[in-house]
């Protein structure tokens, strides 16, 4: 294909870029992507050095199988405490997540959690006069709901499903059967029958809960699963048949080694060859905007190899960027794109998230299975969101792991400081570790004009593109729904029989934020959104329900950039099908035209 | 290979990580971790730990375990290499020696903390210790999360 074949360029691909360019080149378009990253994972071998990379590494965090190539940096979570990574973080403040730079996007090393959102979150001022409505229902985008769960490869059960006003059409179900519950969530599932926590005046009935999940599992009648797919450097892909049922690795972070969970380089692999082509190790610098009209002419990127690169420029008809949500930001502020009323990189949110931790009265068999199988939903959803935050708890299967560092810190803690060894430390790790409960509290966090990505020119990569600065401050109505989610936990714990050892002082270190007389410790959820907001005035959002920017009517900017506010559930198949429903637009549009 | 300090190496590691020797062999790490040791302390410190090890008698459990932890566990020079020795078996890690042994013994420039190798990760023994797999290896299979952990008895 030469330069003027092209109808759309789009910049990433992660899942945005590659659904969306799934759904233009089935609609007849050639597309052309532009990814910062290496295309390292495409290849089965090359997935699988990541994996060994992920072996070796000291510490296992999420981003720990995906090291970051210098020309396209990325944030790191171990960077946080010295604050010395990619991110100039302005504070108050520390912005606790991260992402990845590399073909396939941060979905290598996602955990695969497939919620819709609830039809309230996009009504929030209406409803309770917080945050912002979108420009969308969710009957507009329930059918978009349909299309990415069977993209993704989503396993969940209707029946499981439908709760604070979720629907679903008559006769449909998710493509495959739910995941099992861990031995753990049916264990706590009994421990804490009948139990009802209050918020506010309403008692509120706490459930553990299967959530849909884009891992597969049992197929039902008409669905193909996809395992990992191999893709040569000339696009052909080839199926090994390896990885179409999850098989219990315990590692969906930060890396799923049978890619029975869901990555964008499945959907990648996918594509029509002869209607695509994938550049990767090319970082777009600048949207070339021509001043009169507004009209975007083409996109300039840097296409690197080791520590030389040349400039070159894109063209199409149409230009998608979907870099994610800090990185479109910091490409449309480097191009001189603000936008008039200046919110391109403000109200930045994410999922601040506290841990709680505890010991079991019996075994329950932690460190098996997916990361987690369940959830509690039951607090996403009520009149007190006019005063504190929702918030969603995820159901650990990895013991201590997130807070603590457990099982290792374990095995280091009774070496080091109990003097244990031989038989009598084998008979404490198992009546420890086998015991150990750990629940996630993700907390919704409001769009705010002054949390914001900037940039900073003081601080630029290799190739000379500057890198994003993030003020940051985790406003009261979120601290607020903290301090009512912590509550909910110690309930949950007190009626299970489960001890707390909930004590930051012994668990690794994350960032704090005081609240009243008390000190949260938090971590992000990974889960970056409103650098782009969509709305349906161009005077208060940067672009409309298509996700077409207001002022270049040729460009697009997808992603959780897009979401006016975030509610509870977890960005990704919002994301996907906010990506479908542009697609399908462009391709109206452009053959129409 | 050093064979004989190999053997005396795998009697002194079943008796302090709780595993049988045919166990840690069946890891294929025994070979990797005594290399590991020779580099970072040395074979003569090494050397000077199994000896220790060695002039233990054949005594009943309890009497050992006060002995090992005496005259191994609470030796100065040989404790911290003891420890570490756990740890490599559990975790597949070595860990840095203590500051007081680097300034006593001498620093060496092998001896920071890192990941022996990807196998060292997944033969880690903490994961049998638990009845589980290591996170990102050897999966029990679809659906195994959902039945009661069956932890091998000690």
């Amino acid at each position: 294909m030469s330069a003027q074949e092209y109808d759309v360029v789009v910049v990433g691909a992660g899942v945005a870029g590659a659904v969306l360019a799934k759904h233009l080149t089935d609609g007849g378009l050639r597309v052309l992507i532009l990814e910062a990253g290496p295309a390292s994972a495409q290849s089965l071998s090359g997935y699988t050095q990541h994996l060994q990379t992920f072996y070796e590494a000291r510490s296992k965090g999420p981003e720990s199988a995906w090291p970051a190539d210098p020309n396209a940096p990325q944030p790191d979570t171990a960077d946080l405490r010295y604050n010395n990574g990619y991110f100039v973080q302005n504070g108050p403040q520390l912005y606790g997540s991260s992402y990845s730079r590399v073909q396939g996007g941060s979905t290598l090393h996602w955990l695969g959690v497939s919620l819709r959102m609830l039809p309230e979150d996009f009504e929030l001022r209406s409803l309770y006069g917080v945050g912002r409505d979108w420009p969308l229902r969710y009957d507009d985008l329930e059918p978009f709901y349909r299309k990415a769960e069977r993209d993704l490869g989503v396993s969940a059960n209707v029946s499981d499903q439908q709760y604070h006003g979720l629907t679903f059409p008559d006769g449909y179900d998710y493509p495959m059967e739910r995941v099992p519950l861990s031995y753990s969530d049916q264990w706590l599932s009994d421990a804490t029958d009948g139990l009802e926590v209050s918020i506010g005046e309403r008692a509120i009935p706490v459930h553990i809960r299967s959530y849909p999940a884009a891992r597969n599992s049992i197929p039902r009648p008409s669905y193909q699963p996809t395992g990992a797919l191999d893709r040569s450097d000339e696009g052909r892909t080839r199926q090994p048949f390896l990885g179409e049922r999850c098989q219990g690795n315990t590692s969906c972070t930060p890396i799923c080694p049978v890619q029975a969970k869901y990555n964008a380089g499945r959907t990648l692999a996918q594509i029509e060859p002869r209607k695509m082509e994938l550049r990767a190790r090319a970082v777009a610098s600048e949207i070339d905007v021509d001043s009169v009209t507004g009209a975007v002419r083409g996109i300039r990127y840097k296409q690197y190899d080791g520590s030389t690169h040349t400039v070159q420029e894109a063209k199409a008809r149409r230009y998608v960027i979907a870099a994610h949500a800090v990185e479109n930001a910091k490409l449309m502020l480097a191009s001189g794109l603000e936008g008039t009323n200046k919110l391109v990189g403000c109200n930045l949110m994410d999922h601040p998230t506290l841990y709680a931790w505890g010991l079991a009265p019996k075994p329950i068999g932690p460190f098996r299975g997916p990361l987690s199988t369940a959830g509690i939903e039951d607090f996403r959803s009520g009149s007190f969101r006019a005063g504190h935050a929702a918030f969603r708890f995820d159901v650990g299967n990895d013991g201590w792991k997130a807070p603590t560092g457990s099982p290792d810190s374990t095995v280091l803690d009774e070496v080091m400081h109990h003097g244990r060894f031989g038989r009598s430390l084998r008979q404490q790790l198992e009546s420890t570790l086998s015991r150990q409960v750990r629940l996630s509290l993700a907390v919704e966090q409001l769009p705010e004009e002054s949390n914001r990505v900037r940039l900073d020119q003081r601080f630029l990569d290799p190739l000379g593109n500057p890198r994003p600065a993030i003020d940051y401050r985790i406003h009261e109505y979120s601290l607020a729904g903290m301090a009512e989610a912590a509550r909910v936990a110690r309930a949950i714990f007190d009626h299970a029989g489960i001890e707390d050892h909930t004590d930051p002082e012994k668990a690794s270190w994350f960032p704090s934020v005081q609240y009243r007389d008390r000190t949260f410790h938090y971590h992000g959820m990974g889960h970056f959104a409103g650098t782009h907001l969509m709305g349906d005035d161009a005077a208060t959002s940067v672009v409309d329900h298509q996700q077409r920017s207001w002022e270049h009517k040729n460009l697009y900017l997808i992603g959780s950039g897009s979401f006016p506010s975030m509610g509870t559930s977890n960005p990704t198949l919002t994301i996907a099908a906010l990506a479908i429903r542009t697609a399908e637009h462009l391709v109206s549009e452009l053959t129409s035209e | 290979m050093r064979h004989h300090a190999i053997d005396v190496f795998l009697r002194f590691s079943a008796e302090v990580t709780g595993f049988k020797i045919v166990e840690l062999r069946g890891t294929g790490e025994s070979g990797e971790y005594l290399g590991t040791l020779d580099r970072i302390v040395g074979p003569d410190v090494v050397d000077e730990l199994l000896s220790a090890y060695a002039e233990l008698q054949p005594r009943e459990e309890a009497e050992r375990e006060q002995l090992l932890r005496r005259q191994i566990f609470g030796n100065e020079k040989l404790g911290p290499i003891a420890r570490n020795i756990i740890k490599l078996w559990y975790v597949g890690i070595w860990y840095q020696l203590p500051r007081n042994w680097r300034e006593r013994w001498g620093v060496r420039e092998a001896d920071v903390t890192f990941t022996v190798s990807p196998n060292a990760y997944t033969e880690g023994l903490l994961w049998p210790a638990i009845g589980a797999n290591p996170a990102g290896a050897r999966a029990p299979g679809y659906g195994s999360w959902a039945l009661p952990p069956e932890i091998p008895q000690v």
